[in-house]
């Protein structure tokens, strides 16, 4: 039904008629007009019973005939050159099927943790017995791993040249390349720019500055990034991959080895988690795939190597941290005229450290606006995407500037907020979010705590983030339904614990009026058709739609099929139900239709089409929905010792059209906890005189564990936009953006001062009372 | 082989990570006090009985996993971990940490959960193994599995069987209590997941322990649909 349509589309009770021009064969978009019997309800996922059984085989898990254990022996020092290096003892260990130099003499090694040599034996404890024996001399060098102090002159230069930008799939869509030239270990990055922000401040009759940093962040994945190789003669490869992009590992693991990609098979049934550093073959610090197709060959066996908890904490990616100078221009009537961000970060020896778009694209009503955003080098392993990359950071800065303002303005930061958003979901988010979190009692409340000196207190904060659905139109997913009356949905997508290949039974059991544990799902597998990366939230808005597309050609197969059985004269008049078809009282079962079938089976391949439409708005510099988002966050503090706990979080989003209640809660989840952890305790810490991590583990390392979640309440602001045909959106990054932000800020709100650092610590909570004390006592200078 | 007693093998509790914290503080401290080996126990100073000793050859080793007696032959250094995961096909139980800091490794050695990869495998001996494995298949799943599915307990599923093991550790103890969100907190709070699927989790085991129910989770669903009335944001 190609052409043009009307669709419904919008939020809420706000909702209207929009014109849309459809691309041929596009079905037409459900709108708020269609009601939905099985997409959108909660459904266990259909993989569960064989999570819960330990049936599931992750990459960790497999086991093939002849398989040999790899371990890699990794550089000691931040900096150094290679003097000598033999493997030599290491090949005559026992058990030993491969040993391999990864460096040669002159090479000089950048980070603590850099790949040396490799080894694969039967067992992987005499794996690593044998990298004992290797003889490796180094020549140390001076190095820098604190970012302060690898901005300053004279420090040891990390890299001499310039640098490439590794970018992946789980990189923000849209963000701009950097362009500066490298000075020193800086490299001025990307840049946001609306009107002149410098004149605009130098004019402003209101200015707040302050300098927010944020430490850096180890993605903590609890399947360690690993693969296992496994050579089908010279020219063709198996591997399984721990990864978000099955596509992504096999173009690498093909171009590392110069193979014809549809020769190399990427076959990921499970994984255990990602978080944006798991794309392509090898991880972002330690050539992974290659070496352990290196040592496959060498040994002429199969080979596994999975990274241990030291290794996935060092050489696998992180979040950059940052130093964040904000500066904002405002009148005395609290009408913000200038924002003015300078952020440094460090991404290790790699690139990657913007800050998101909170300042730029959500503040739309400011009219000068400038973000700067600089790598500085240091010798640490590489960064890679982390959920939201650069979103979490931007936030906590922007966030707590405007919030910092409102005080100084005497406004509610809600207040401030609505006066410069112009992103009418947003702007009900909060609304929402300030009448259901009983905001301005909380906000009294707090106050009064303040004003009692009390020792316990309790605060409130709120912040916001943008996202975008940056769902794609590569992937091609395949139904076949069977004689026998069998539906099977194929993709080789991956599933990294969003629960894809659920959604997925759900929109064909939609469709096709189908009971959602009757529909066979295939997917982790190259073999399937072409999937999608899982990142920038957009499995889901990918792969839906393609879901759809495929059932509803199959479907119009059917249908004509049925209309010469029950002789009608058009498919329009055949009336589908969970028994069949049917017209006027006669029925023709699922069974009997599917017998109709020639030929084994029908076959139909469906794919999302390029967006319909933007509803409300669109992100910016992007043909496509932006996502809108606002959480609330109570926080409680022992002013005496500074323990802070975050008690509760109200999240308020919006995901497009709500695909799986259940999942969809679990994501959301997720997200607050591990924004939580960014908040108040996550930290990797560098020792800056050896030059390594301190706390590659997970004991000092310290994640978010069952206490310390906040009681989390959920209101979803369902947006149909009309954008593809299913209205999913993505939700993954979005959950996570403003929890940190939004404890900082309740925070803020308990003690009445900010504390500008994250991870919000006792010692900080201390740190920033006494300053308090001391300007009060101190007075006016 | 006898069964020792000592803070981290508290029958009732089990292994807890801030038991293993104490217990690693104090061999810490103590290696830090003193140049020699820190003496074990009181006897034990004498040289020992080398005829008896584990050594670097594999030793017999007979315990129960998951209801099946096993006879078989292991090298003194190989953890419970890896005898299970590369020797005994036994690969739901996950390695993620190594050190006993997260819980993933979990199986029950005689009604205790335990972190595998903190113990030898021949400190089994004589003992019965509970894995995820025993607790039930994909067709026949235990009440605690299939709440665990119907709640989404489970993201990426790395993290599983180990709450599995600490919750359903938690519901033999408590047999019939009307158990608390606080209890199931302390039942797992040595099992980390990154996924953050932590109040899933919760909601589970209050459903098998209390009988249905045992959601707290408050969800609100705001429909894009035309009102009746005009409203608005």
């Amino acid at each position: 039904m190609p052409g043009k349509t009307k669709l419904s589309v919008g939020y809420g009770p706000n909702i209207k008629t929009i014109n849309v021009e459809l691309p041929p064969s596009e079905p037409r978009p459900w709108d708020t007009v269609d009601d939905m019997t099985v997409v959108g309800t909660p459904q266990p996922r259909i993989d569960g019973p064989l999570k819960v059984s330990g049936e599931a085989r992750y990459t960790h898990d497999i086991a093939l005939e002849g398989l040999l254990h790899a371990a890699v022996l990794r550089s000691p020092w931040p900096c150094a050159k290679v003097s000598r290096i033999d493997v030599g003892p290491a090949a005559k260990q026992a058990g030993v099927g491969a040993a391999i130099a990864l460096v040669g003499v002159g090479d000089k090694l950048i980070f603590a943790g850099q790949d040396v040599a490799a080894v694969a034996a039967t067992r992987p404890e005499l794996a690593r017995a044998a990298l004992a024996s290797i003889i490796v001399e180094y020549e140390p060098q001076p190095f820098v791993v604190q970012t302060r102090d690898a901005m300053r002159d004279g420090s040891p230069q990390v890299h001499e040249a310039a640098v490439e930008e590794r970018r992946t799939g789980a990189d923000e869509p849209g963000a701009e390349r950097a362009q500066g030239k490298l000075s020193g270990n800086v490299r001025p990055g990307r840049s946001q720019k609306r009107g002149d922000a410098k004149r605009a401040l130098n004019k402003a009759p209101v200015r707040f500055e302050a300098t927010y940093t944020t430490q850096c962040h180890t993605h903590s994945c609890l399947e360690t990034h690993g693969v296992v190789v496994r050579w089908n003669g010279k020219k063709a490869a198996t591997v399984w991959a721990s990864t978000q992009s099955i596509f992504g590992v096999r173009d690498e693991f093909a171009a590392l080895f110069g193979l014809e990609p549809s020769k190399v098979q990427v076959i990921t049934n499970f994984m255990g988690g990602g978080f944006g550093s798991k794309f392509g073959a090898n991880a972002s610090g330690t050539a992974l795939a290659k070496i352990a197709g290196d040592l496959a060959r060498a040994a002429d066996k199969p080979v596994k190597l999975m990274l241990d908890r030291a290794e996935e904490h060092v050489c696998t990616g992180n979040r950059p941290d940052s130093i964040q100078l904000v500066k904002l221009g405002a009148t005395n009537k609290g009408k913000l005229t200038a924002i003015h961000v300078q952020a440094h970060g460090t991404a290790g020896i790699g690139t990657g450290a913007g800050v998101g778009r909170n300042a730029a694209s959500v503040y739309t009503k400011v009219p000068d606006v400038l973000v700067e955003s600089a790598d500085v080098f240091t010798h640490a392993g590489p960064a890679v995407a982390f959920r939201a990359p650069g979103h979490t950071q931007g936030a906590f800065a922007m966030e707590s500037a405007i919030d910092e303002l409102a005080r100084q303005l005497g406004m509610d930061p809600i207040d401030l907020r609505l006066a410069h958003d112009a992103h009418p979901v947003r702007r009900w988010q909060l609304e929402l979010g300030r009448e259901r979190f009983n905001w301005d009692a909380r906000r009294k409340a707090a106050a009064d705590m303040r004003a009692r000196n009390t020792r316990v207190r309790k605060g409130v904060g709120c912040a916001v983030s943008i996202w975008g659905d940056f769902g794609g139109t590569e992937a091609r997913v395949t139904i076949e339904i069977g004689r026998d009356g069998r539906v099977v949905v194929k993709n080789g997508v991956q599933d990294i614990g969003g629960g894809i290949g659920t959604v997925m039974a759900q929109v064909a059991a939609e469709v096709l009026h189908r009971p959602v544990e009757e529909i066979e799902i295939q997917i982790g597998d190259s073999k399937l058709g072409p999937g999608v990366g899982s990142g920038g939230s957009k499995t889901t808005s990918s792969i839906t739609p393609a879901v759809r597309n495929a059932a509803e050609l199959a479907k119009a197969e059917l249908a004509e099929l049925a209309q010469t059985a029950l002789e009608v004269n058009s498919t329009k008049n055949l009336r589908w139900t969970a028994e069949g078809v049917s017209v006027g009282r006669q029925t023709l079962s699922w069974a009997d239709l599917c017998k109709r079938i020639e030929g084994e089976a029908i076959v139909a391949v469906g794919f999302r089409a390029r967006n319909s439409a933007a509803h409300p708005r669109s992100f910016p510099g992007f043909e496509t929905p932006e996502i809108a988002g606002a959480q609330f966050a109570e926080v409680e503090i022992d002013t005496w010792t500074g323990e802070v706990r975050c008690t509760q979080v109200l999240a308020l989003h919006d995901c497009g059209r709500v695909m799986n209640e259940l999942t969809l809660r679990s994501q959301i989840n997720g997200g607050i906890i591990l924004g939580t952890g960014y908040a108040l305790m996550e930290e990797r810490v560098m020792d800056p005189s050896l030059g390594v991590m301190l706390n590659a583990n997970l004991e000092q390392y310290k994640a978010c564990g069952v206490k310390d979640v906040p009681e989390i309440s959920i209101v979803l602001t369902e947006v149909i936009s009309g954008n593809n045909s299913t209205g999913a959106y993505g939700i993954g990054e979005p959950a996570t953006i403003p929890t940190a932000a939004a404890i900082a800020n309740a925070v803020g709100d308990a003690l009445g001062v900010h504390v500008r650092s994250l991870p919000i610590t006792p010692a900080k909570i201390l740190d920033a009372l006494e300053q308090q004390q001391r300007a009060s006592q101190g007075g006016t200078k | 082989m006898a069964k020792r007693d000592g803070p981290e093998h508290d029958e009732t509790r089990g292994l807890t990570r801030r038991g293993l914290f104490r217990s690693i503080g104090a061999a810490t401290l103590v290696a830090g006090c003193t140049k020699e080996d820190p003496p074990l126990h009181p006897e034990s100073r004498a040289v020992a009985d080398v005829d008896g000793a584990i050594g670097l050859t594999p030793t017999p080793l007979e315990f129960v996993l998951d209801g099946q007696p096993q006879k078989l032959e292991v090298e003194a250094r190989t953890t419970l971990l890896d005898l299970l995961r590369l020797d005994l096909d036994r690969t739901g139980t996950k390695l993620v940490c190594d050190r006993g800091a997260c819980g993933a490794c979990m199986v029950m050695v005689d009604d205790v959960p335990r972190n595998s990869c903190m113990m030898l495998a021949l400190d089994v001996a004589g003992a019965t193994v509970t894995t995820v494995a025993g607790l039930g298949g994909s067709s026949q799943l235990s009440a605690l599995q299939q709440a665990f599915v119907q709640h989404d307990a489970l993201q990426c599923g790395f993290c599983t069987s180990g709450m599995l093991i600490s919750s359903s550790a938690l519901l033999r103890r408590s047999a019939g209590q009307t158990l608390e969100r606080a209890d199931v907190e302390d039942a797992i709070a040595g099992n980390l997941c990154r996924c953050g699927t932590y109040p899933h989790v919760v909601d589970a085991v209050l459903s098998v322990a209390n009988g249905g129910g045992g959601s707290a989770h408050n969800v609100v669903l705001l429909r894009a649909k035309p009102s009746t009335k005009s409203g608005g944001a």
